[in-house]
C-alpha cells in the first residue's frame, strides 16, 4: 500500500508541476521594464533604449547613451501608458543614467504619485551574492524596438560565461566602464537593449544590459551586463573615491549626486626601468630588450639584452606599445613584477621603479592610425 | 503500526523532496552543466601570445572586394586550448595564431605559465598542436563520435574570459545541431562559438569532450574561414576522437593536410546532378599515379556509391594525405577497381600543360603557325621553330593523329587535355626556305611541360595573319593525299572554330564599331557606366586583346584620359582595346563583379576580340577588384595585372579550361607589401603562372615604364600554348 502510494507520488509529483518555470518570472519582470524613446535615429545612432524601474515613484536606470540627449524623453510603461521622463543624473564611468518618469503638474523633486507596484529595490538586490559562470539567466530588453506601449519586451535566455573585467571598445575609443561585468551567451548586443535588466532564473536582478561594444581583447561583439553592485573609482581633482551603483542611485534620487570634473588622464611615461627596446616598427612589435641602461632598475634586477618582456604583474604585454601603456600607470618607487622570456623559459624579476633621469628621451606613445 | 506510519511519512518526505524543486525543472540541468564544466576545467588551457599582426585574413586595407571574408582585427586577448597528451601537448584552433604571433605562452590550470612552441598544424581541420614543458598532464575523456546525437546538450567551454584558472571555466550552452558537417569533419552546435572559446572543448553534459571548437566554413579554407559566423548559433567542433587520432601524426612535426585524388571534374559547377567524369589530372597526383584518365567516371569509394561531386567531397573530406581508399571507376563502360589508393596532398595543384609556343593569330589556314618558341620549353627541345606549322597531334602510340582544323583555339584545347609529362607525337610542316620549295612534313616527339612564368624579352611581329573573319579551312579527308587547303564553303566544326566571328552583318559594321576614346558610355541593361578606347586603326580582321581598367577609389570615369595617354600607343601597335567600367560607389564591391562582366561583354560584342587575352588591371582597391574578378568571372578574365592589391583568402583552384595568369606589382614602401608577397605565394601554390615585380621606392603610385613595357609583352603572350 505504502509502496504503491509512493509510486503514485513519484508519478504525480513531476506531472502536476511541469509548468514552464520561466513563465511567472518573465511576466513579473516585464512589469518592471520600460521602453525608452529619445534622440538619435540618424547616422546609425538608435533613438531608443530600455529602462529598468527601481522605485515606486518612477525612477529608472538606463545606459548613459546619446538616446538621452533630448528634452523630449518618452517612456512606454508595461501597462501601455506613454509618459514623459527626465534624466536626473548620469555617471559615464558606470555607464548609468538615473531617470524619472514625469507626471504633468508635478514639480521636479515632488512625489509623482505613480505608486508603481513592480520595481527592483536596487539596494537589496545589490546585496545578493554574484551569479557565477554557468548560471542560467534571462535578459529583458526592447532590442530592435520590437515592442511599443503595452507589448511585452523581449526576453532571451542564456548562460553566464564569466564575471570578469570589461575590456570594451567603441570604434577606436576605449569604453569608459572598466569594472567587472557579467558576460552572457544571450545575444544582447544589438540596438536598444542597453539598460534592460539581466536576472537569474528566479527573477532576481543581476545587472543591467550593456551597449553595442566590442571586446578589445577578442575583437568580437560582447554581450554583457553591468552588475547591480558595480563600483568605480572616480577622481575628483586630487582625491579618489569609490562609488557603487546603489550609492549613485541613492544620492541621485536625493538630488545629491555630483558628477565629477574629469581631469585629462595623466600622460607621463610612468616609472623608470632603464629598458630600451628594439625599434618599434610593426603594429605589434614584440618587446625585446635591445639595451639596458647602466645602473638602472632593469640592470639591478638582472634583466638581459634579448629578454622578451611578456607579462607585468601578471598582465600580458603583447607589444612595445602595450608595455608603454602599462607603464604609464606606474610611478617611481613602485615595485613591478616582470616575467620575461629568456630562451625557452620564463624568468620572473621584480623591479623597483626609479625616476626618469634628467635629459633622457621619454617614450611617446603614439597610436597607429586605426583601421576600420 | 506507528513505526510504519512514521516510516511512511519519512518515506513520503523523501519522495516529496525531489518533487518539490520540480517547480523549477531546470535546477538539475543547470547543476549538471556546471558540474560538466568543472570536470573539464583541469584540461582547458589558457593561451597567450605576443607580437603578430593587427588584422588577419584580408588584404589588410579597408575591406573591399575579396575572394574570402573581409580582413578582421585579430584580438590580442587570451584564447583556449585542450590537453591531448600528458607530456605537454596541447591542441588548439589554428585561428588563434592567424596573426602569426612571435611568442606563445600557455598555462595549464594549477601549473606555471610556460613558453609553448607550435609543433605542427592540421590544415584540413585547422588545428594546431603546441608543446610546452609539462609532464604528467591529465587528458580528458572523449565522448564517442558515433554516439553524438543531434539535440543533446553541448557546452562550448573557453578560457579567454577567465582570470582565475582555478575556477570552473565559463561556457555557452546549446545543443548539437548536426553531425558530419564541413564535409564530414565537424559537429555543429548552437552554443555561441567565437574567439572567446576557439580551441576549447565542446563538452557533453556528462563532462566528456565531444570536440574541439574551431571556426569553419563549408565553402572556405584557411585559418579565418568561418569566423564571420561567430556567436551566430552556427558553431563547429572537430570530434575529439578524430583529434586524438591525428595528434600522433602532428607530433612528428610535419603539417598534415587534406587527402586528394588530384583531378578536376569535367563539369566543375555540377555539385549534385551528374556523376563525376574526370576532366583533367594534376601532375604528381594520386590519380596520375594509379593511371586514371580523363573521361573516367567515379563510381564508388570505400564501398560507398559516389553519385555526384558533393558525395565525393563528403567521402574524401575527412581524409588526410597518406590515407588510402578503395576506388572504383568506369572506363569505356567497364568497371576498374583500384584498391588502397594512397591519397596525395592538396599541394599537387593542377598545372597548365605547356608546349612553349606562341601561335600566329587570325589565321584560317590548316594547322597553327608558330610565332615564337619559348626558350628551354618542350617545343624548343622538340626542335620546333618560328614559322613551322603544327598540323597534327596525338600521344605516342596512338595510330591516328588529330588534325588541327580549328586553329590555335583547338590546339590549346587539345593540349590542356593532356597531363603534364605525357609524350606526344607532333606532325610539323616546316617553313619553306624558298617560295617554290615543297611542304616538308616531319613528326617530332614532344614531352608536355608545365606552364611556368617566363617572360620573353621581345616578341616577333606581326602577331596576326589578319584574316580573323575568314572561316578556318577544313582538313583533308583522313587517309587521302595532302591536298591544297580547301575552299571556305566547306563545312567546319562549329565548336572548334578559331577566332570569334563577327556576330553582326557586315553592313552595320561602320556604325557599330566606333573608335577613339569613347566616354560616358552606358550599358542599356544594367545602367552601368563605362568608357572605352578603341584604336583608330581598328581592323575587324585582327583580333584584339582587352585591358579592363578597374579604377582606384573615387576615380571612376575621371581617369579615362590619363589611362588612354599611357596605353594608346600600345593599343594601336599591339591591337588592344581599353575599357574602364565605373563602380557605382566610391569603391568597388564584390557584388558588382557580375554586372561589370556583363557590361564588358556587351560593349565588346561588336568588335573582334581575342578571348584568350582579356585582362583585369587595376591598382589599390581597383586591383583588389581585379583579383576578385579574375577568380569570379572566370569565363571572361584570363589574367590579372594588379598593383598594390592582395588576395584576402587562399587562391582558388587552377582550372584547365579557364586558365588564369597573374602579374603582381608592389611598391616596396606599400604598407601592403607583406600581404602582396603572400599573394604571390598563394597563387604560385595553386600553380598559376605569376610574375612579381617589386618597385623600389614606390608606395601607391602607378607602375614605372620598365614594368609597363614588361606588362605589354606579357599581355601579348597570354595566348601561349
Amino acid at each position: 500500500m505504502l509502496r504503491r502510494f509512493c509510486l503514485l507520488a513519484l508519478l504525480l509529483a513531476p506531472a502536476a508541476r511541469a509548468a514552464d518555470p520561466f513563465v511567472d518570472v518573465t511576466e513579473k519582470t516585464n512589469q518592471k521594464v520600460l521602453k525608452v524613446f529619445g534622440a538619435g535615429g540618424f547616422r546609425g545612432a538608435t533613438n531608443y533604449s530600455t529602462g529598468t524601474l527601481i522605485s515606486a515613484d518612477g525612477h529608472f536606470l538606463t545606459v548613459a547613451s546619446q538616446t538621452l540627449d533630448t528634452s523630449e524623453l518618452i517612456v512606454h510603461l508595461a501597462d501601455g501608458r506613454r509618459m514623459k521622463a527626465v534624466v536626473l543624473v548620469t555617471e559615464p564611468e558606470l555607464d548609468a543614467a538615473l531617470c524619472q518618469i514625469k507626471v504633468d503638474g508635478k514639480k521636479p523633486g515632488e512625489p509623482t504619485g505613480l505608486n508603481l507596484k513592480d520595481y527592483f529595490d536596487i539596494e537589496a538586490e545589490a546585496k545578493r551574492p554574484h551569479a557565477e559562470p554557468g548560471d542560467w539567466v534571462l535578459a529583458f530588453s526592447n532590442l530592435f524596438e520590437i515592442a511599443m506601449r503595452n507589448e511585452p519586451v523581449s526576453v532571451m535566455q542564456g548562460t553566464v560565461m564569466s564575471y570578469s573585467k570589461l575590456h570594451g571598445r567603441r570604434g577606436i575609443f576605449d569604453f569608459p566602464y572598466t569594472g567587472d561585468v557579467y558576460v552572457v551567451d544571450a545575444i544582447t548586443n544589438g540596438p536598444g537593449a542597453g539598460g534592460g535588466p539581466l536576472t537569474n532564473r528566479k527573477g532576481e536582478l543581476l545587472g543591467f544590459i550593456g551597449r553595442e561594444i566590442k571586446n578589445s581583447l577578442s575583437e568580437t561583439w560582447i554581450n554583457y551586463a553591468i552588475p547591480t553592485d558595480a563600483t568605480v573609482t572616480l577622481r575628483d581633482g586630487d582625491k579618489t573615491e569609490t562609488v557603487s551603483l546603489p550609492e549613485f542611485v541613492r544620492l541621485g534620487m536625493q538630488g545629491k549626486y555630483k558628477p565629477r570634473i574629469r581631469p585629462v588622464a595623466a600622460s607621463g611615461p610612468g616609472g623608470y626601468t632603464g629598458i630600451k627596446f628594439v625599434p618599434n616598427v610593426l603594429d605589434r612589435t614584440p618587446p625585446y630588450i635591445d639595451e639596458i641602461m647602466p645602473g638602472s632598475p632593469a640592470e639591478k634586477g638582472g634583466l638581459l639584452v634579448n629578454d622578451l618582456v611578456s607579462f607585468i604583474d601578471g598582465e600580458p604585454i603583447y607589444s612595445i606599445k602595450s608595455y608603454h601603456e602599462y607603464m604609464k600607470r606606474t610611478r617611481a618607487d613602485m615595485t613591478v613584477r616582470l616575467e620575461v622570456r629568456r630562451g625557452d623559459n620564463l624568468q620572473s624579476v621584480e623591479l623597483k621603479l626609479g625616476e626618469w633621469p634628467k635629459g633622457m628621451l621619454k617614450p611617446t606613445v603614439t597610436l597607429p592610425p586605426e583601421k576600420k | 503500526m506507528l513505526r510504519s506510519l512514521i516510516f511512511s511519512v519519512v518515506a513520503l518526505g523523501l519522495v516529496a523532496v525531489p518533487a518539490a524543486p520540480a517547480d523549477d525543472v531546470n535546477d538539475a540541468t543547470e547543476k549538471a552543466m556546471k558540474q560538466a564544466a568543472k570536470s573539464v576545467a583541469p584540461y582547458v588551457v589558457k593561451i597567450e601570445t605576443a607580437g603578430g599582426r593587427e588584422t588577419v585574413g584580408g588584404g589588410g586595407g579597408g575591406g573591399g572586394p575579396g575572394g574570402g571574408p573581409p580582413p578582421i582585427r585579430k584580438g590580442v586577448g587570451p584564447t583556449s586550448g585542450l590537453v591531448v597528451d600528458k607530456d605537454g601537448y596541447i591542441i588548439t584552433s589554428t585561428f588563434n595564431f592567424a596573426n602569426k604571433p612571435s611568442d606563445i605562452f600557455v598555462t595549464v590550470p594549477g601549473k606555471d605559465r610556460k613558453v609553448a612552441k607550435v609543433v605542427a598544424t592540421d590544415t584540413s581541420r585547422m588545428l594546431t598542436l603546441l608543446k610546452a614543458d609539462y609532464t604528467d598532464l591529465p587528458v580528458p575523456p572523449a565522448f564517442p563520435k558515433a554516439d553524438v546525437t543531434v539535440g543533446q546538450w553541448s557546452l562550448a567551454v573557453g578560457r579567454a574570459l577567465d582570470t582565475e584558472l582555478s575556477a570552473a571555466p565559463g561556457y555557452s550552452r546549446g545543443v548539437i545541431s548536426a553531425v558530419g558537417r564541413i564535409w564530414g569533419k565537424a559537429v555543429q552546435t548552437d552554443a555561441k562559438v567565437s574567439p572567446i572559446n576557439y580551441g576549447g572543448p565542446l563538452t557533453a553534459i556528462d563532462g566528456r569532450v565531444i570536440g574541439v571548437l574551431v571556426p569553419a566554413s563549408p565553402s572556405g579554407e584557411g585559418e579565418t574561414a568561418g569566423v564571420e559566423w561567430y556567436d551566430s548559433g552556427i558553431g563547429f567542433a572537430i570530434p575529439f576522437e578524430d583529434v586524438l587520432k591525428v595528434v600522433p601524426r602532428l607530433k612528428g612535426g610535419k603539417d598534415v593536410g587534406r587527402g586528394m585524388l588530384g583531378f578536376n571534374p569535367k563539369e566543375p559547377g555540377e555539385e549534385y546532378n551528374v556523376p563525376i567524369t574526370i576532366g583533367s589530372i594534376a601532375s604528381d597526383s594520386a590519380a596520375l599515379k594509379i593511371g586514371l584518365k580523363a573521361g573516367d567516371v567515379i563510381v564508388r569509394i570505400d564501398g560507398k556509391p559516389i553519385p555526384h561531386y558533393s558525395a565525393l567531397r563528403h567521402t574524401l573530406g575527412p581524409k588526410y594525405e597518406g590515407d588510402s581508399i578503395d576506388l572504383v571507376v568506369t572506363r569505356d563502360g567497364k568497371e576498374l577497381k583500384f584498391d588502397k589508393v594512397v591519397l596525395g596532398s592538396a599541394n599537387t595543384a593542377f598545372a597548365q600543360p605547356f608546349f612553349g609556343i606562341l601561335p600566329v593569330r587570325d589565321d584560317p589556314e590548316l594547322g597553327v603557325e608558330i610565332r615564337y618558341v619559348y626558350p628551354k620549353s618542350p617545343a624548343e627541345a622538340a626542335g620546333l621553330k618560328v614559322g613551322d606549322r603544327v598540323m597534327k597531334v596525338a600521344p605516342v602510340g596512338v595510330p591516328q593523329l588529330v588534325a588541327i582544323t580549328g586553329g590555335r583555339t583547338q590546339l590549346a584545347q587539345i593540349v590542356r587535355g593532356f597531363p603534364v609529362g605525357v609524350d606526344l607525337q607532333v606532325l610539323v610542316r616546316r617553313k619553306k626556305e624558298k617560295p617554290d620549295d615543297k611542304d616538308k612534313d616531319e613528326t617530332v616527339k614532344l614531352k608536355v611541360g608545365a606552364l611556368t612564368e617566363e617572360l620573353p624579352e621581345k616578341l616577333p611581329m606581326p602577331s596576326t595573319a589578319g584574316k580573323a573573319l575568314e572561316k578556318p579551312k577544313a582538313a583533308p579527308a583522313p587517309g587521302g593525299p595532302p591536298k591544297p587547303p580547301a575552299g571556305r564553303n566547306k563545312p567546319v566544326e562549329e565548336e572548334k572554330a578559331d577566332e570569334p566571328k563577327k556576330e553582326k552583318d557586315k553592313d552595320e559594321e561602320k556604325d557599330d564599331t566606333p573608335t577613339g576614346l569613347l566616354t560616358d558610355q552606358v550599358n542599356k541593361t544594367n545602367a552601368r557606366e563605362y568608357w572605352m578606347y578603341v584604336p583608330d586603326n581598328y581592323d575587324k580582321n585582327k583580333s584584339y586583346g582587352v585591358v579592363v581598367w578597374l579604377h582606384a577609389a573615387g576615380k571612376g570615369g575621371r581617369d579615362a584620359k590619363d589611362m588612354k595617354k599611357i596605353w594608346e600607343d600600345y593599343c594601336d601597335s599591339a591591337n588592344f582595346i581599353l575599357i574602364g567600367p565605373k563602380s557605382k560607389k566610391n569603391e568597388w564591391t564584390s557584388t558588382e563583379a557580375e554586372e561589370v562582366a556583363a557590361t564588358i561583354n556587351a560593349a565588346l560584342k561588336p568588335y573582334t576580340i581575342d578571348r584568350n587575352r582579356v585582362l583585369a588591371h587595376g591598382m589599390g582597391i581597383g586591383g583588389q577588384m581585379g583579383l576578385y574578378m579574375a577568380f569570379h568571372s572566370r569565363d571572361l578574365i584570363r589574367g590579372a595585372a594588379v598593383s598594390g592589391a592582395a588576395l584576402p583568402g587562399p587562391a582558388k583552384d587552377n582550372l584547365p579550361n579557364q586558365p588564369l595568369a597573374f602579374f603582381l606589382i608592389a611598391g616596396d614602401k606599400d604598407p601592403l607589401l607583406k600581404e602582396i608577397q603572400d599573394t604571390v605565394e598563394k597563387v604560385k601554390a595553386k600553380k598559376f603562372p605569376a610574375i612579381y615585380r617589386q618597385l623600389k621606392d614606390f608606395g601607391k603610385e602607378y607602375i614605372d615604364q620598365k614594368t609597363l613595357d614588361e606588362l605589354c609583352v606579357w599581355l601579348d603572350s597570354l595566348d601561349r600554348i
